[in-house]
C-alpha cells in the first residue's frame, strides 16, 4: 500500500489532526531513553481502546509493523519503530477509570502516569506499590509493558506483582479480557507472560490493578559510608538477617555530587557511598528493627547515620534519588544505564567488577541502584558525538552484563531487553530457551507486526 | 496432618507401587498404559525425547491433590510419576532462595527450612500441603491463605528448570527476585498444568521465620457482623498474614445465614510487639461488629489453626474439590450461597473463604453425574462469566463432561491453543485448557 494511502486510512479512524506524517514532527518519536534510534512512519494518536483495534487491524492486514508507546521513557530501545514501523501514541487514554477501595482495586487507561494514580491514591489511605524513579512521567501502560520496578519493590514485589487484568489488543487486532477483579482465572497465567513482554504480544487498553493501604508508619534512614563495596556489604546483612525493609538504595559519590548540584536534596558532598533505609508497616517493633539495622551498619564501618526528620526531609532524600539520572546530564551529554541484576550476597564483587570495567575503558561510570533487589544501575558516561567513545561504551555495557551473568544473575532486571540487550540474551538462554521464547511470539504474532525485533535475537 | 484424599477406585492387584498421584489419575477416570518414575532429570529428559519420537502422549503427576486443575483425557500412553525427583538442589539463606526438584512435598519442604539455622519458611499453603509436591502445586497455580500477606506462586517464584515436548532441557528465570530478561515463562507456565512442558525443579523466594506468630479464633453470629468486621479489617492498619472463613452450623443466626454461625482465624506474624499489639487490636475491632474469640501465640498454633481451616474436616469419598474466586467484598454472599447450595442439593460438604482475596475452597462428597450437572449449572448461575471463576481441582472426568468452556475462549483462540500448537505440535503433553 502507498504511503498517501496508509496516511489516509489511518486519519480515516484517528481523525486528521491525530496522525503525525512530517518528517520533522516524527523525528521527535525516533527514541526513547535508551540510545537507538530509528524514525516511524507515522504517529498515531489514540484516545480509544476501539482506535487502537482498528489502527492495529489495519496495520496488521496490511503487515505493517508498530510499536505501541507511552511517555517513551524505556531504557533499553523498546519503543524505538524499527523497519520504519508506525507509532501508536497510548498518552491521551490517560483516565483513571475506577477506584474501587472495599475490592482494592484501580483500572485505569494505559496513558495514565504512575504518580498521577499515586497522588489520586494517597488521599485515600490507599497506594500502589510500583514506583519507578521515572514515576513522574512513565505511563502505567509502558510499566506494564516492561515489569517496572522501583525502589519499593524490594518488599512489595514488582509491576507484575500488582497486576490483576488487561483488556488487550491483540496483534491481529482482536480485544479481549484478562483477569477480572477476582484472582486466579484458570489456565497458564498469561498476565504474568504478557507483563514485561515489552509490547511485542499485545497492547493494554485497560489495565486492572492491586491497590494497598498506606501503612501506619514510614521511617527513612540515610547511612553514609566510606567505600561502596561497605554500603553493599550492609544491603546483604540486613537482608540475611530477615529483616526486609521496604527499600534500600544506594548511590556513589559520582551520583551524589551531580544531585547535589541539581537539586539540593541534602546529601553529603565527601560521603563515598550513601545507603537509603526505608522502614514501612506498624509502629509497633520499628523501632527495634531500626536500631538492628544500624548496629550491622557499624558494623560494616558506616561513618554516620541519620533519620528523616519529617515528611518534608523524607521527600527530599526521595527527591534526590528519584532525580538521578535527570542529574547525570549535568555531567555528560549522553549516558548508558546498565541495568543487569545480581544475588544481593555478590553485590560487592559485582560493584567492584563494574568499577575495573571502566577503568579498563576509560569511561567514567557512576552508581545508583535498586541494591535490597540486587538490581545495579550503573551509568556510563559519554558523549555520543564522539563515535570511537561510544563504540567503546557499547562494549563496557555488555562486559558489565557478562559479570551480572557470571555472578548468577541476570541481564534485566526492570529496563527490559528491547533492542540495546538482544546481544547479551546468549548470556543468560540456551538455545532451546530462545527457540521456545521465539516460537510463543510466532503464536500469538505470526506475522510478526507487533513491535518487531525486540526481546529476542535473530536465529 | 490433613485427612488424605479417599479415591473410590480400589488399586490394582498388580500395582501396590503406584504413587498417590498416579492411583489418583487412574481414580478419576483417566486410562494410562504404563508408568514411568524418573529419579533424575535427564531420565525424564530420555523419557520425553522418546515419546516424542514415538508421538506418545505423556500426563505428569505428583502428589495427586490437584489432577484436574488442567485438562483430563481419557487416556494417555503415559503417566509420569515425578514424586521420585525429590530433592534439595540449592539453598542459599543469604540470598533467602531455594531450588528444589519438582516432586518434593510443600510440607518436606518446610520442615527441610525450618531446620535450617535460624529457621526459614516457603509460604504456600494450599490444602493437602502434606501431600502436594511444589510441581503440582505450580502447574496447578495452588495456594492458600497466606497468600494475603505473601502472595501467590507468581510472586513466590524465582526460576524454573523443565523439559520440553522434543525432550531438550528450558530453563528460565534464575534466583534473582528482579528478572525481566525475555519472555517471563517463568510466570507463564503457572497454572499450564503439565501442558506445555515437564517441570523438573522450581527456585523460590524463601522467608526467615518470624520473631512471632499469633492467631485470632473468632466466632461471629450473623453475615452482616462478619461482613462489617472483614471490611473494617481490609481498611484499617493490621497486617494479617491470613484470614480464613469457614461454618458453625447449629448455631443462633437466623436470616439468611440460615443457622450458620461463622468461624474467623486469623494469623499473625512479625516481630513480637508488632503481633501482641495486633491481636489486641483485632479482638477489640472483632468486639464491635458481634464478634467473640481469642488470641492464641506460638507458630505451630497459628500453622494449625490456619490449616485446619481449609482442610478438609475428613476423608472425602469421591473427592470432589473445586477452587472459586470472586472479588473480595463479594466472598461473604458467595460463601453462605454455597453452604445453601450444598443444602439443596442434600451433599455433603465444607467450604472455606479465604477472606481479602475473595478465594474459596469447596468440597463436596459422594458427587454423582447427575448431582454434577446440576451443581455445576447452580455454581454457574451463582458466579457468572466474568464476575469470578469456579475451577475443578480434584474431580472425576466423567463429571466434566459438560462443565464448559473453563478458559474465555477467545483467549484459548488468541492465545492457548496457538502456543500449545507451537510448543508442543506432537500433543506430548495434555491438551491445554
Amino acid at each position: 500500500m502507498e504511503r498517501d494511502q496508509i496516511l489516509k486510512k489511518l486519519q480515516e479512524i484517528v481523525g486528521a489532526p491525530n496522525v503525525l506524517w512530517k518528517e520533522v514532527d516524527l523525528a521527535v518519536f525516533e527514541y526513547d531513553a535508551g540510545l537507538d534510534k530509528e524514525i516511524p512512519s507515522f504517529v498515531v494518536f489514540t484516545r480509544t481502546a476501539e482506535e487502537v483495534t482498528q489502527v492495529v487491524k489495519f496495520l496488521h492486514r496490511e503487515g505493517i509493523s508498530y510499536v505501541a508507546r507511552g511517555s517513551g521513557t524505556n531504557l533499553s530501545g523498546g519503543t524505538v519503530p524499527l523497519n520504519r514501523g508506525v507509532v501508536i501514541e497510548l498518552s491521551r487514554m490517560n483516565r483513571i477509570l475506577e477506584i474501587d477501595l472495599p475490592n482494592e482495586r484501580a483500572m485505569i487507561e494505559p496513558g495514565v502516569y504512575n504518580l498521577t494514580l499515586q497522588n489520586a491514591l494517597a488521599p485515600l489511605g490507599y497506594y500502589y506499590a510500583p514506583d519507578p524513579a521515572s514515576q513522574k512521567v512513565s505511563t502505567l501502560g509502558g510499566n506494564f509493558g516492561e515489569n517496572a520496578g522501583g525502589p519499593h519493590c524490594l518488599k512489595y514485589g514488582v509491576t507484575s506483582n500488582h497486576i490483576l487484568g488487561a483488556e488487550v489488543v491483540w496483534p491481529n487486532g482482536e480485544k479481549a479480557w484478562i483477569g477480572s477483579k477476582a484472582v486466579d482465572p484458570p489456565g497458564p497465567d498469561l498476565l504474568g507472560l504478557l507483563v514485561g513482554s515489552e509490547g511485542t504480544l499485545g497492547i493494554a487498553t485497560k489495565i486492572l490493578v492491586r491497590i494497598m493501604r498506606s501503612p501506619e508508619r514510614v521511617l527513612t534512614m540515610l547511612a553514609i559510608f566510606k567505600n561502596l563495596e561497605d554500603a553493599g556489604q550492609t544491603v546483604s546483612d540486613i537482608i540475611s538477617e530477615g529483616i526486609i525493609p521496604a527499600t534500600l538504595e544506594i548511590m556513589d559519590n559520582m551520583m551524589i555530587r551531580a544531585v547535589e548540584e541539581s537539586m539540593h536534596a541534602g546529601y553529603p558532598l565527601d560521603a563515598e557511598a550513601v545507603l537509603i533505609i526505608e522502614l514501612d508497616g506498624l509502629s509497633d517493633g520499628m523501632e527495634e528493627q531500626a536500631q538492628r539495622i544500624l548496629e550491622i551498619c557499624r558494623k560494616n564501618g558506616v561513618v554516620s547515620t541519620r533519620r528523616a526528620k519529617d515528611a518534608a526531609e523524607r521527600a527530599d532524600l526521595w527527591a534526590g534519588r528519584r532525580g538521578a539520572f535527570g542529574a547525570v546530564a549535568r555531567l555528560a551529554p549522553s549516558y548508558l544505564v546498565c541495568d543487569g541484576t545480581v544475588p544481593r550476597t555478590k553485590l560487592p564483587a559485582a560493584l567492584s567488577a563494574v568499577k575495573k570495567v571502566g577503568q579498563k575503558y576509560n569511561l567514567a561510570v557512576g552508581n545508583v541502584f535498586h541494591a535490597g533487589d540486587g538490581n545495579l544501575h550503573p551509568l556510563i558516561l559519554f558523549d555520543d558525538r564522539n563515535k570511537e567513545e561510544m563504540e567503546r561504551v557499547h562494549r563496557a555495557g555488555m562486559e558489565i552484563l557478562k559479570i551480572c551473568a557470571e555472578l548468577g544473575g541476570t541481564i534485566s532486571g526492570e529496563h527490559g531487553i528491547g533492542t540495546e540487550k538482544l546481544e547479551g540474551m546468549p548470556l543468560v538462554f540456551r538455545d532451546s530457551d530462545l527457540e521456545m521464547m521465539q516460537n510463543l511470539k510466532t503464536a500469538i504474532d505470526p506475522k510478526g507486526v507487533c513491535n518487531p525485533g525486540k526481546v529476542i535475537p535473530r536465529a | 496432618m490433613a485427612p488424605d484424599i479417599n479415591f473410590p477406585a480400589s488399586l490394582p492387584g498388580d500395582s501396590g507401587g503406584l504413587s498417590p498421584g498416579v492411583w489418583g489419575l487412574q481414580s478419576l477416570g483417566v486410562q494410562f498404559k504404563q508408568v514411568q518414575k524418573p529419579d533424575r532429570e535427564k531420565e525424564a529428559r530420555e523419557i520425553l525425547a522418546q515419546a516424542f519420537q514415538a508421538k506418545q502422549t505423556v500426563f505428569p503427576c505428583g502428589g495427586g491433590t490437584s489432577l484436574s486443575a488442567g485438562v483430563l483425557p481419557q487416556s494417555v500412553d503415559l503417566a509420569l510419576d515425578t514424586t521420585g525427583m525429590g530433592k534439595v538442589l540449592d539453598f542459599d539463606p543469604l540470598n533467602l532462595n531455594l531450588e528444589v526438584s519438582a516432586g518434593m512435598t510443600l510440607d518436606q519442604i518446610n520442615e527441610f527450612l525450618s531446620g535450617q539455622g535460624k529457621g526459614f519458611f516457603l509460604p504456600l499453603d494450599p490444602p493437602w500441603s502434606s501431600r502436594a509436591t511444589i510441581g503440582g502445586a505450580y502447574a496447578a497455580n495452588s495456594s492458600g491463605p497466606m497468600r494475603l500477606r505473601y502472595g501467590t506462586l507468581r510472586d513466590l517464584v524465582l526460576g524454573v528448570r523443565g523439559i520440553d515436548s522434543r525432550g531438550r532441557e528450558i530453563a528460565f528465570g534464575g534466583k534473582t527476585v528482579k528478572n525481566v530478561s525475555g519472555y517471563d515463562f517463568t510466570k507463564f507456565l503457572i497454572g499450564s498444568a503439565g501442558s506445555l512442558c515437564l517441570v523438573t525443579s522450581v527456585a523460590v523466594r524463601v522467608y526467615p521465620l518470624p520473631d512471632a506468630s499469633s492467631v485470632c479464633d473468632l466466632v461471629f453470629e450473623t453475615r452482616e457482623g462478619l461482613e462489617k468486621f472483614l471490611a473494617a479489617l481490609r481498611s484499617s492498619v493490621l497486617l494479617p498474614s491470613a484470614v480464613v472463613v469457614t461454618g458453625l452450623a447449629g448455631g443462633p443466626g437466623v436470616s439468611d445465614t440460615a443457622g450458620i454461625r461463622f468461624r474467623v482465624m486469623i494469623g499473625f506474624e512479625g516481630h513480637g510487639l508488632a503481633v501482641e499489639r495486633q491481636n489486641r487490636d483485632l479482638l477489640k475491632l472483632a468486639g464491635e461488629f458481634g464478634g467473640l474469640g481469642g488470641a492464641r501465640t506460638g507458630r505451630d498454633m497459628m500453622i494449625e489453626g490456619i490449616r485446619s481451616a481449609v482442610d478438609p474436616v475428613r476423608s472425602w469419598r469421591d473427592p470432589f474439590f473445586l477452587r472459586i474466586s470472586v472479588p473480595i467484598v463479594e466472598g461473604p454472599r458467595i460463601f453462605v450461597a454455597l453452604r445453601r447450595l450444598l443444602h439443596d442439593h442434600g451433599l455433603l460438604g465444607k467450604a472455606a473463604l479465604c477472606a481479602s482475596s475473595g478465594v474459596m475452597f469447596l468440597y463436596v462428597e459422594g458427587v454423582q453425574e447427575k448431582e454434577a450437572g446440576d451443581l455445576a449449572k447452580d455454581l454457574r448461575d451463582l458466579i457468572p462469566a466474568g464476575s469470578g471463576y469456579v475451577a475443578p481441582v480434584l474431580v472425576h472426568r466423567g463429571l466434566l463432561q459438560g462443565w464448559g468452556a473453563r478458559v474465555e475462549p477467545s483467549l484459548h483462540q488468541l492465545a492457548f491453543q496457538p502456543i500449545k500448537e507451537r510448543l508442543d505440535p506432537t500433543g506430548v503433553f495434555p491438551p491445554i485448557l
